[in-house]
């Protein structure tokens, strides 16, 4: 989802607005090379802030491979732009995809197979078998090399739990109970919202409970959104709607972030690069938010889910696939150059050692009082359930944008709209031609 | 198409009596010029029409008959090819319900829209060529104002003003201790969406019917008044039926503007839940073309909206045509 | 189908005579000036309404980040100039770069395409040849297709000839406009005497020099509207510059804005930095209007046929 993965960068961006203006100088100019086969470009999709950054230090150190970023709107719309530019030839080198976009993109045949140019560099190691597995779908070919990953948590105002007496939630049950004593306390207030516009979020919560959408079965696919786990989370949030114990507009507006500043909404369930979200959205607030682990279905569990987190993909047009499949092996574990990144863009980078290295030391600005910031995500991190995408991920979310927008309007059943979501899914796939199982 | 056409040429010297002498032709040996001088001159329009109209709706129509089907899983290169589809696409976009419901929709906020747009258009127009108004040019120019502002910036800022916390409306209730009204929900929302149609196109429409009543000669208002008609009398009976014609044009125009409406409710959709993805026809195409990736659906329900469209302007102005005749016959 | 048949309003502009600030009115003096009050007021009220947006723009551009949403709505800020310069820095002041893109697309875009409309105007009303009807009728549908859908046609063409992603993707496919020929047929019709063309062929002036000397000059005014009329349809144009370019260098401050904007989402420091480049935004195009509706509107059209 567009805004979910460019809210992993967003607090540096608005310091570099403020500050400094930064952009950068414009890498190493050509001319100097005398190389036999001359300087190549790649030109490179993104919308991530602070890649530039990134990039820089890369043409500063490889003159003869020059490295263009073009900045993008990113979101789903930018998955068909790509690929309507594959199916001219104009794709780009480079592609910033986000993991579920990515069966879209390699059954398009817009991504190249890199495993190859990476032969032997160990680039796999750098990377937990969860994040791996999602850029070679589970084959011998490699996609994409992970750049940034989205485990949830569960963030809330320390200083409002604390006025009305509210304990941090470890399941969901204690979540909805707490929901509800907030409503009792303070009537003005909501714990949080259900959020239909970000199919995102819902995804994350489903694989915590251990939905797999997407998986194959020989040549088939098979879809199980309206599945025992989904139908779990979508039952627990619907009945918290219709009962109004939580509010149900969507995130991500203007009234949700006065909501936030205001503390009319005292927690919010969302991915490690919240506080950059926050910073801004609801920059009042600055210092009265903790972060603890995501609530569990199971007490004494330690499972998440995944919301947002991009990939760098080379795509079939380039003509240097090679130097382009170093490039991404290199910005996404290369220390120096995730440094560059977490600090400008506020990432969370995906490769292993990062998670724990030197730049994740000190916890985000807005989280100032919580110096153990970084090491309570790694905890979460290190639960991360897998998720299973599929080809046609941008029929199910927008419609369940539609299915659940309306459900959510009307306060009524959730299972109906998931219901809606599967069957959308299923008709899609076989009109397509897949063959989809049972 | 094959009706005999009333051409813009051959009606303004009918309509313009005062000059239509100083018009009259000279049949000279050469009427109407050398042979290829017009087209000479039709040649840079008919290329760019070719290029850039006909191919791409030629492509657009083509792609509608074509699909895409995949081998397998539809992973790695040679998954997919592009196939026949015969009217399948159509087939679909014809049966899909949301095709309907939102066609249904945009009847019903369209039938907000061009009353009230048009019939504010002509009201200001129609006190604009009163007499003695004060600050005519400031209400002409005001008025008109929405008109440079683009339409993705205006669904923008009334969205901004739509929002409770920053709402005047709501302060001004909050104020009264009155209930606040969800300006994004339920049929408030048709008037919310109808209001930034409204608001960018009154100026626009207003100065086409002030144009024309501008045009009215004079001689004919002292005519009404030696009869005794009043001011409201003479805008009944006179003006209004003169610039009928221009009313016929800019319902043409506003209702071809409401059918291919994209830009409010897109702009809007983020801040609600009840502004689905599929809300109006074209914003179906989009969510096909654009966000599932299936542009041959997309051209196909683009083909159906593009001949409902030519049908019922075709239609209308067949009958606008004949009606006119009608009255010139009288 | 033809477009036709509305036209006489627009066309039939023949000049009310006399003074012009009072045109329908008696002659001044016969009654005493009183101000119409219901009209005035009338007029006033919808200006007003008129005015609610742009105002709110005006003032919420002057409100610093959190401000925006804590005071009232049409209190003035503090931050004008800060929003203003935090723009300009954002990504070095590639906001500047996209609104010069946005003028070269426009003014470029409306000059040929005003050009190209005087051509085929001019044919259309001033010549009886085959297939006249029928060109004009097939010119006017193009407007029926919804831009929407011929925009990845375009760009997949586009792409064959090696074009997308270039200034002339966008330029090239904004210069026909049904809409800009239409008037100026019309306006050809209206402004050009027949008799002054017919006694040039007869003095054994060539067609292209009566365009230019004598049909040219009167169509000026009109032309001035189509031009007008294609600056803003460029510059408020998203679609096709959305689909076919992805060099932020070229974006127009449409894309620009709507980039911004996406990413304002999530990061609301941004949204003060997208209200305050709507306001820049709209402020060339007022300007434009308010510098050529001199010559625009009522002059042109009804004193087009005065000559």
């Amino acid at each position: 989802m567009n805004h979910r993965a460019v809210a992993v960068c967003t607090a540096a961006l608005v310091s570099a607005v403020a500050l400094t203006g930064c952009g950068g100088d414009s890498g190493g100019n050509g001319g100097s090379s005398s190389d036999a086969s001359g300087p190549i470009t790649l030109e490179y999709w993104a919308w991530a802030p602070g890649l530039e950054q990134a990039v820089a230090l890369w043409n500063e150190a490889n003159p003869d491979v020059r490295v263009v970023v073009k900045n993008q709107a990113g979101g789903d719309d930018l998955v068909t732009r790509v690929v309507t530019a594959a199916q001219a030839g104009e794709a780009p080198d480079l592609v910033q995809a986000e993991y579920q976009a990515l069966p879209t993109l390699i059954s398009n045949d817009v991504l190249a197979d890199i495993s190859d140019h990476l032969e032997g560099t160990g680039t796999a190691e750098e990377f937990s078998e969860g994040l791996w597995q999602q850029v070679t779908l589970g084959t011998d070919a490699l996609y994409a090399i992970p750049q940034d990953s989205g485990p949830l948590m569960f963030y809330y105002r320390h200083d409002l739990f604390e006025e009305y007496g509210l304990e941090v939630p470890t399941t969901w049950d204690e979540f909805a109970d707490t929901a509800r004593a907030l409503r009792d306390a303070a009537p003005d207030r909501y714990l949080t919202t259900f959020s239909a516009q970000d199919a995102g979020l819902f995804a994350g919560l489903s694989q915590q409970a251990g939905a797999q959408w997407w998986t194959t079965e020989g040549e088939s696919w098979r879809v199980a959104i309206d599945d025992e786990p989904t139908r779990r989370v979508a039952e627990f949030w619907g009945g918290l709607v219709a009962e109004d114990a939580i509010h149900n507009e969507p995130m991500y507006t203007p009234a949700w972030n006065q909501a936030l500043n205001t503390g009319e909404q005292i927690a919010w369930v969302s991915a490690v690069w919240a506080p950059g979200v926050l910073a801004s959205s609801a920059e009042d607030t600055a210092g009265q938010w903790a972060v603890a682990p995501l609530p569990q279905w199971e007490a004494g569990g330690n499972a998440t889910g995944s919301w947002g987190g991009s990939t760098t993909a080379v795509t079939n047009d380039s003509d240097h696939a090679e130097a382009a499949a170093k490039f991404a092996a290199w910005i996404n574990t290369d220390p120096e150059a995730l440094a560059t990144m977490v600090r400008e863009g506020g990432i969370y980078p995906a490769a292993t050692a990062a998670q724990t290295g030197d730049a994740l030391a000190e916890p985000p600005a807005f989280f100032a009082d919580q110096p153990d910031f970084y090491e309570i995500a790694a905890g979460v991190a290190e639960g991360t359930a897998p998720a299973a995408w599929g080809p046609n991920v941008n029929v199910a979310y927008s419609t369940f944008n539609d299915a659940f927008g309306s459900a959510a309007s009307a306060r009524s059943d959730f299972g109906a709209a998931l219901a809606e979501v599967q069957n959308a899914t299923v008709a899609d796939l076989e009109r397509q031609g897949f063959r989809v199982a049972g | 198409m094959n009706t005999p056409v009333k051409t813009p040429d051959s009606s303004a010297a009918g309509a313009s009596a005062p000059t239509a002498p100083r018009t009259r032709r000279v049949r000279g040996a050469r009427v109407g010029g050398p042979r290829s001088a017009p087209y000479a001159f039709l040649l840079p329009a008919v290329l760019l029409f070719v290029a850039f109209f006909a191919l791409p709706i030629g492509y657009a129509v083509w792609l509608s008959f074509r699909k895409v089907e995949v081998q397998g899983l539809g992973l790695g290169s040679g998954g997919r090819r592009e196939v026949w589809a015969g009217l399948s696409n159509y087939a679909g976009a014809l049966t899909d319900p949301e095709l309907l419901a939102g066609a249904l929709r945009v009847l019903g906020y369209g039938m907000i829209v061009v009353p009230t747009m048009l019939g504010l258009a002509l009201l200001f127009a129609l006190m604009l060529d009163a007499d003695r108004v004060a600050g005519r040019r400031f209400a002409r120019l005001t008025i008109f104002l929405p008109y440079a502002v683009p339409g993705v910036i205006a669904a923008l800022l009334w969205g901004f003003l739509y929002l409770p916390s920053v709402s005047p409306l709501h302060f001004a209730l909050d104020r009264l201790g009155l209930p606040q009204p969800d300006l994004l929900g339920g049929g408030a929302l048709f008037i919310a969406l109808s209001n930034i149609a409204v608001w960018g196109g009154t100026g626009f429409n207003m100065i086409v019917i002030y144009t024309a009543l501008r045009a009215i000669p004079p001689e004919i208002y002292e005519a009404a008044r030696l009869d005794g008609c009043s001011q409201r009398q003479i805008a009944w009976r006179i003006k209004i039926p003169m610039v009928a014609p221009s009313l016929v044009l800019t319902f043409f125009f506003s209702v071809i503007a409401t059918l291919q409406v994209f830009n409010e409710p897109t702009t809007l959709r983020p801040l609600t839940n009840n502004l689905s993805t599929t809300w109006s026809p074209l914003m179906k195409v989009y969510q096909d073309a654009f966000v599932r990736g299936n542009i041959h659906s997309a051209a196909a329900t683009a083909v159906i909206i593009a001949l409902v469209t030519l049908v019922l302007s075709f239609g209308f102005l067949r009958l606008a045509n004949s009606r006119t005749r009608q009255e010139e016959s009288r | 189908m033809s477009v036709g048949a509305p036209a006489p309003t627009v066309a039939a502009g023949t000049p009310p005579p006399g003074d012009r600030s009072a045109p329908a009115g008696p002659p001044a003096g016969r009654r005493p000036r009183r101000i119409a009050l219901l009209p005035s007021a009338v007029l006033l009220l919808g200006a007003l309404y008129c005015l609610i947006p742009v105002t709110w723009v005006l003032i919420a551009s002057t409100k610093a980040g959190r401000e925006l949403f804590s005071t009232f709505t049409f209190l003035p800020g503090t931050g004008l100039w800060g929003n203003i310069s935090d723009l300009s820095a954002y990504r070095d002041g590639v906001y500047w770069t996209w609104m010069a893109n946005s003028a070269l697309y426009a003014g470029v875009g409306a000059l040929l395409s005003t050009a190209v409309s005087a051509f085929a105007g001019y044919a259309l009303a001033m010549y009886r040849f085959r297939g006249r009807e029928s060109i004009f009728n097939v010119l006017l549908a193009g407007v029926l297709m919804p831009p929407v859908i011929l925009a990845v046609p375009q760009y997949l063409l586009m792409a064959q000839v090696g074009l997308a992603g270039t200034r002339w993707s966008v330029l090239l496919p904004v210069v026909l406009s049904p809409y800009g020929i239409y008037l100026a047929r019309i306006y050809a019709a209206a402004a050009v005497p027949r008799d002054v063309v017919e006694s040039g062929r007869i003095d054994g002036a060539g067609e292209w020099r009566i365009f230019r000397s004598i049909g040219l000059p009167m169509m000026l005014p009109g032309l001035v509207t189509v031009f007008l009329f294609q600056f803003v349809a460029i510059w408020n144009n998203f679609l096709l510059p959305y689909i076919m370019l992805s060099d932020d260098e070229r974006f127009p401050i449409t894309l620009g804005l709507f980039t911004l904007l996406n990413q304002g989402a999530s990061a609301p420091a941004l949204y003060t930095l997208v209200i305050t480049g709507s306001l820049l935004a709209i402020l060339p195009l007022i300007a434009l209007f308010l510098v050529i509706q001199r010559f625009w509107s009522l002059d042109l059209l009804s004193g087009a046929v005065k000559s």
